[in-house]
C-alpha cells in the first residue's frame, strides 16, 4: 500500500577519501544476496509504514530502526534511532531497533558496505538517517493534513504525534498508519533537498536518552553470537598449531576422541583465507564433549617456516628495514628534511616501540553456520558482515549471494570483529556433520589466534633552529600492515613518492597538524612480522603507536629547546597552511584540558608529575580533537600509581553527551591498559600469552579518577570510541619524566624501565 | 541424571558429573544470561550464586552443585527489578554488556551480606570481574546507588514494622 522512499542516494560527505569504497561496493566487494522469506519480516509486514530501508512504523505507532552498524557497546543502534527520531518526532518511548541482516540495501551510505570501525559511524550515517527521519515526518505530515482537512504547514509532529493547533485536531502516528493513507514519495533529489533541522530546533540529539539496548543487558536477555541456539545444533572446539601462522597438519589421531560421549567428528580445516593454517575442529554435541574431543586428538605439525621467531626477530628485522634508505613508502614528504637538518643547530633521535597487543573482548570469538537450502546461514557478531560473508561463501564453496548473515549483539569488538576466521571452521564443520554447527574458540584458542596489534618500531629524528623550533622531522613506521592483508586495494592510500600504494591505518596521525616545514614520514612493511603475526585493526589502530612516538618527542623537543611543553605545542599548532582550523581546535582541547587539570598551576609532591599530550584521532578527515593531562606518581622502585587522567575531546556536535562520556572514558581506560598492563609476546611462532592470568588488562582496582570534558562547538559530529585511546600513552609517558626523569619510549611502561632510566 | 535447583525450580539435567556447570545452565537449560569469558575462573563473565555465594560457573562441577540452590542472572529478580538491575539502568552501566550479568551477581552477593560496603569493599569484591569496554566506575556507582536504595527500603519497612 505505502510507496517507499528510497535512500538510494549517498548521504553527501567531505570524506572524499572514503568514497572509493562507495566504488569497490559496485565490484570486489559486493555481496550478493538472497532474499529469503523470514529475513527482516517486521520491515515487510505490509500494514507497516516503511519510509526508507532504515526504519518501519507499524500500526501500533512502534518505530523500529533497522542498524546497519555493529553494535559492540557504543549503542550506535541506539544513536542511530535518536538521529531518527530528531526529525521524524516520534517520542522515544516507541523508537526499537534491530540489527540488519548483510543485504547491501543496509551498506553504510557512505562506506558502500557494512563495515563498523574508524569511529565513522555517527558522522558518516548523521545524514542519511536525519533525511530519513525528515522524510517519514513530511509523509505523516502529509496524510494527516488531508485526512483532518487542515493545511499540512499549520501541523506540528511532537512526540509521535501530528497536531493542528488551531483546531485542537490531532493523530498519533499509529491512527495515521492505520489509516492505510500515507502516499507521499521522495526521490533522492528530493531528499537531499529536505531542509534538515538546525542545532536550535533539535529536541533530542544532545540529550541522554535511555540506550535502548541496556535493559535487556542487565537481565540476560540480550543474545550475542554465543547466545545462538538452533535446532539440532552441535559444537565445535578448534584446535590450533603452536605456531601463530604457518603450520601445516601432518598427522592427525581421532582414535581417543572416539572414546568422548557425543563426538561426532574431527575436520582438518581447508582455509583459503589466510586466517591461520594447520587448524582442526572437534565436532560433538555438546561444548563441554567437543571441548574434551579436542585435547583428544593427537595431531602433529610441521612447524613451517616461522617456528622459529619471537618479539624480538620482528623487532631485529624492524630494524634492519629502518636503516635502509630505500625501505617503504612516503606517506607524507613536506619540503627538505635532509637540506634541513644540515642546517639545524641540534638534532634529535629517538626509537619507540609497541608490543604486540590483544583484542580479548570478553565474549569469545564464535559463529554459528547451518545450511538450510540453498542458503547458507550465519550468525555470528561481527563487525564487516560484507567481507566475512564472502569468507563464510569461500569456506562453503559457494556463491556469495546465497549467504545471509544475522547479525547479533557484539561482546566487545575492538576491532578483532572486522576477522572472519571463526566463519571458516563453523561453516566446514556443518557442512561435513549435516547439522547446524556453534564453533566456540577458547579463552586460549582466542587469544593466541587473535589478529593482533602488531609490533611497531619507529624511528623518528627531528631538527631544531637555534631558537628551538622544530624545522625538520623524519619519522619512520617500521610494523606489519593489517589493512593490506584484507586483499581490498581500495582501503589503501597511494603513497606520496609513488612507490605503490601503503597502509595508511599504519601511519594515520603521523600526518599531524603541527606546522613542520620539512617532515617525511614513512610507512614500511615489516613482511616478516606481516606472515608471522597476521595482525589486526586494535582499537584506535595507528594512532595508537604514531601519537605515542609523536608526542613523546615533541615533549623532548620541548625540554632539549628549554621550553614548556605546553606552550611548545601551542606555538608548533599555528593553523598555518592545510593546518588552518584543525591546529586551532586542537590548540583549544589542550589548554581545556590543562584547565581542568590545573596544570601548571601548582608545585607538586615530589615524586609526582603532569603530562600532557594533544592528538588528531583517528585520521586527518575524521579527526576528533584530543589532549589528556596525565597525573602520576612514581615510587623510588619505578611503580606508577595514575593519580588522575583528564581528557577533553571536541567532538563538534553530541548527539548523545552521555554516551561519548562513556566510549571517552572507557577509550581513555583503554589507553592506560596499553601503556601499563597489557603485552604480548612472540616465542617459536607463537603467541605466549593465552588467558587473563598472563594478558592482563586493566582491572577495577587499577582505575583512576578520570575527569572528561567534552567540548561540542556545533560542527558536524566526529568519532568518539577510539581517539582517547591514542592520548593516554604519551601523557603519561611525559608525565613520568616530569615526576622522576625517567624517559620511557616503550610500551607497555614498566616499574624496571622507569627505574632504570630514572635520573639519579 | 543430576538434579539440580536453579532459580526456585529443580530440573534434571544429562550431563557428567564433571561437566562445568556454565555449560549445562546455558546449553540444556538454554539460559544464556550466564556467559563463557576464559574457562578458568579468571574474569567473573560466568558468576552464577550456589547457596547464595558468588561462584564461577565455569570452575563449578555439576556434581558439586547438585542439592545446592543456584541462583543465575535470569533468576535473580522476579521481573528484572532487583536494586542492582535497577541502578545498572539509571547508571547506564552496559557497554557491550557481556561481562554485566557476571558482574551484578558478583555485587548482588556482596549486597546481600553488606548494604553498606565501602568504595574500598566494593573494589575487593569486584576485582577478580573483568569489564573490557572498562565500565568500571559506573559499576562503582551503580553499586552504591543499589545499596543505598537497600538500606533505604530495609529502613523504611523496619519503621512500617515498628509502627
Amino acid at each position: 500500500m505505502n510507496k517507499h522512499v528510497k535512500l538510494t542516494e549517498r548521504a553527501p560527505t567531505d570524506l572524499s577519501r572514503r568514497s572509493f569504497l562507495v566504488g569497490s561496493a559496485a565490484t570486489g566487494l559486493v555481496l550478493g544476496y538472497a532474499a529469503v522469506p523470514g529475513i527482516d519480516s517486521a520491515l515487510a509486514a505490509p500494514s507497516n509504514f516503511e519510509p526508507s530501508v532504515w526504519y518501519s512504523i507499524a500500526p501500533d505507532g512502534l518505530v523500529t530502526v533497522t542498524c546497519g552498524k555493529a553494535d559492540m557497546g557504543q549503542h550506535i543502534a541506539s544513536t542511530m534511532a535518536q538521529i531518527v527520531a530528531e526529525e521524524l518526532g516520534s517520542n522515544w518511548k516507541d523508537m526499537r531497533v534491530q540489527l540488519a541482516s548483510n543485504d547491501p540495501k543496509f551498506n553504510d551510505p557512505v562506506l558502500g558496505a557494512q563495515i563498523t570501525g574508524g569511529s565513522w559511524s555517527t558522522m558518516m550515517n548523521f545524514d542519511a538517517m536525519s533525511r530519513a527521519g525528515a522524510a517519514g515526518r513530511m509523509a505523516l505530515t502529509e496524510a494527516a493534513s488531508s485526512i483532518m482537512g487542515v493545511p499540512a504547514g499549520e501541523l506540528v509532529v511532537r512526540n509521535s504525534t501530528v497536531s493542528h493547533p488551531k483546531s485542537k485536531k490531532s493523530m498519533s502516528f499509529a491512527d495515521i498508519v492505520k489509516s492505510g493513507k500515507i502516499t507521499k514519495t521522495f526521490t533522492p533529489d528530493e531528499l537531499k533537498a529536505i531542509k534538515l533541522k538546525t542545532p536550535d530546533q533539535y529536541t533530542m540529539i544532545g540529550v541522554s536518552v535511555p540506550q535502548l539496548d541496556i535493559p535487556p543487558k542487565v537481565n540476560g536477555t540480550a543474545k550475542f553470537g554465543i547466545d545462538v541456539m538452533l535446532p539440532g545444533m552441535v559444537y565445535g572446539k578448534i584446535v590450533t598449531p603452536p605456531v601463530r601462522y604457518g603450520a601445516t597438519v601432518k598427522s592427525l589421531d581421532d582414535s581417543a576422541a572416539k572414546k568422548v560421549p557425543g563426538f561426532i567428528k574431527a575436520v582438518t580445516l581447508d582455509d583459503k583465507t589466510g586466517s591461520t593454517t594447520g587448524w582442526v575442529v572437534a565436532v560433538a554435541n555438546t561444548f563441554a564433549n567437543a571441548r574434551k574431543a579436542a585435547d583428544a586428538l593427537k595431531i602433529t605439525y610441521d612447524n613451517g617456516p616461522n617456528a622459529k621467531l619471537s618479539s624480538q626477530s620482528l623487532l631485529d628485522e624492524a630494524k634492519r628495514l629502518q636503516a635502509k634508505d630505500d625501505s617503504g613508502q612516503f606517506f607524507v614528504k613536506d619540503g627538505d628534511t635532509a637540506a634541513a637538518f644540515g642546517t639545524a643547530a641540534k638534532v634529535l633521535e629517538a626509537e619507540y616501540t609497541t608490543s604486540i597487543n590483544i583484542h580479548a573482548p570478553l565474549e569469545p570469538m564464535n559463529a554459528t553456520a547451518e545450511f538450510k537450502g540453498d542458503i547458507l546461514h550465519i550468525y555470528s557478531g561481527n563487525q564487516f558482515a560484507t567481507r566475512s560473508g564472502a569468507i563464510a561463501a569461500g569456506a562453503a564453496g559457494i556463491d556469495p549471494k546465497f549467504v545471509v548473515m544475522h547479525q547479533m549483539w557484539l561482546g566487545g569488538g575492538f576491532g578483532r570483529r572486522l576477522d572472519a576466521d571463526m566463519m571458516v571452521p563453523a561453516v566446514q564443520a556443518a557442512k561435513a556433520v549435516g547439522k547446524p554447527v556453534k564453533v566456540i574458540y577458547s579463552r586460549e584458542n582466542d587469544m593466541t589466534m587473535d589478529y593482533s596489534r602488531p609490533l611497531t618500531y619507529q624511528k623518528v629524528k627531528a631538527g631544531l633552529d637555534a631558537d628551538g623550533r622544530l624545522i625538520a622531522l623524519n619519522h619512520d613506521v617500521v610494523s606489519a600492515w593489517p589493512t593490506a592483508r584484507w586483499g581490498i586495494p581500495d582501503f589503501l592510500t597511494p603513497s606520496v613518492d609513488k612507490k605503490g600504494p601503503l597502509d595508511s591505518f599504519t601511519v594515520n596521525g603521523a600526518d599531524f597538524f603541527y606546522s613542520v616545514p620539512n617532515h617525511n614520514v614513512r610507512a614500511i612493511k615489516n613482511e616478516l612480522a606481516h606472515t608471522a603475526t597476521p595482525s589486526g585493526q586494535l582499537r584506535s589502530v595507528a594512532p595508537g603507536w604514531t601519537f605515542w612516538a609523536v608526542e613523546s618527542m615533541i615533549d623532548e623537543l620541548a625540554h632539549a629547546a628549554g621550553q614548556d611543553p605546553a606552550q611548545y605545542r601551542i606555538a608548533l599548532l599555528d593553523g598555518k597552511g592545510k593546518n588552518d582550523g584543525g591546529a586551532q581546535r586542537l590548540r583549544n582541547t589542550l589548554l581545556a584540558a590543562m584547565g581542568m587539570a590545573g596544570y601548571g598551576t601548582s608545585k607538586l609532591p615530589k615524586g609526582e608529575g603532569m603530562g600532557i599530550a594533544c592528538v588528531s584521532s583517528q585520521e586527518r578527515a575524521t579527526a576528533s580533537w584530543t589532549a589528556c593531562v596525565a597525573h602520576v606518581a612514581v615510587s623510588p622502585s619505578g611503580a606508577v600509581k595514575v593519580k588522575k587522567l583528564t581528557v577533553a575531546t571536541d567532538v563538534g556536535m553530541q548527539v548523545h553527551p552521555d554516551n561519548i562520556r562513556a566510549q571517552v572514558e572507557g577509550a581513555a581506560l583503554w589507553g592506560l591498559s596499553l601503556a601499563l598492563y597489557e603485552k604480548a609476546t612472540l616465542k617459536d611462532g607463537g603467541i605466549e600469552q593465552t588467558n587473563f592470568d598472563t594478558y592482563t588488562p586493566l582491572r577495577m582496582s587499577q582505575t583512576p579518577e578520570i575527569a572528561v570534558n567534552v567540548i561540542a562547538n556545533g560542527d558536524k559530529p566526529t568519532g568518539v570510541g577510539e581517539p582517547a585511546v591514542t592520548v593516554v600513552a604519551p601523557a603519561l609517558g611525559n608525565a613520568i619524566f616530569n615526576a622522576c626523569g625517567a624517559r620511557l619510549r616503550s610500551l607497555p611502561i614498566t616499574a624496571e624501565a622507569v627505574k632504570a632510566n630514572m635520573k639519579a | 541424571m543430576p538434579n539440580l535447583n536453579i532459580n526456585g525450580r529443580n530440573m534434571s539435567v544429562e550431563a557428567g558429573g564433571d561437566t562445568p556447570l556454565l555449560w549445562v545452565i546455558r546449553e540444556q537449560l538454554q539460559m544464556t544470561g550466564t556467559k563463557f569469558g576464559c574457562g578458568a575462573g579468571l574474569c567473573g563473565a560466568c558468576t552464577v550464586h550456589v547457596n547464595g555465594e558468588a561462584v564461577r560457573s565455569c570452575q563449578t562441577l555439576v556434581s558439586d552443585a547438585v542439592g545446592k540452590k543456584i541462583t543465575t542472572i535470569e533468576g535473580l529478580s522476579a521481573k528484572g527489578d532487583h536494586p542492582l538491575q535497577k541502578a545498572w539502568i539509571i547508571e547506564q552501566v552496559p557497554q557491550c554488556g557481556y561481562c554485566q550479568s557476571g558482574q551484578i551477581m558478583q555485587a548482588a552477593a556482596l549486597l546481600s551480606k553488606n548494604s553498606n560496603p565501602t568504595k574500598d569493599e566494593v573494589v575487593a569484591h569486584m576485582d577478580g570481574n573483568l569489564c573490557r569496554c572498562m565500565t568500571y566506575s559506573r559499576i562503582q556507582k551503580a553499586i552504591m546507588r543499589a545499596a543505598s536504595e537497600m538500606r533505604t527500603a530495609s529502613n523504611a519497612s523496619t519503621e512500617r514494622r515498628a509502627t
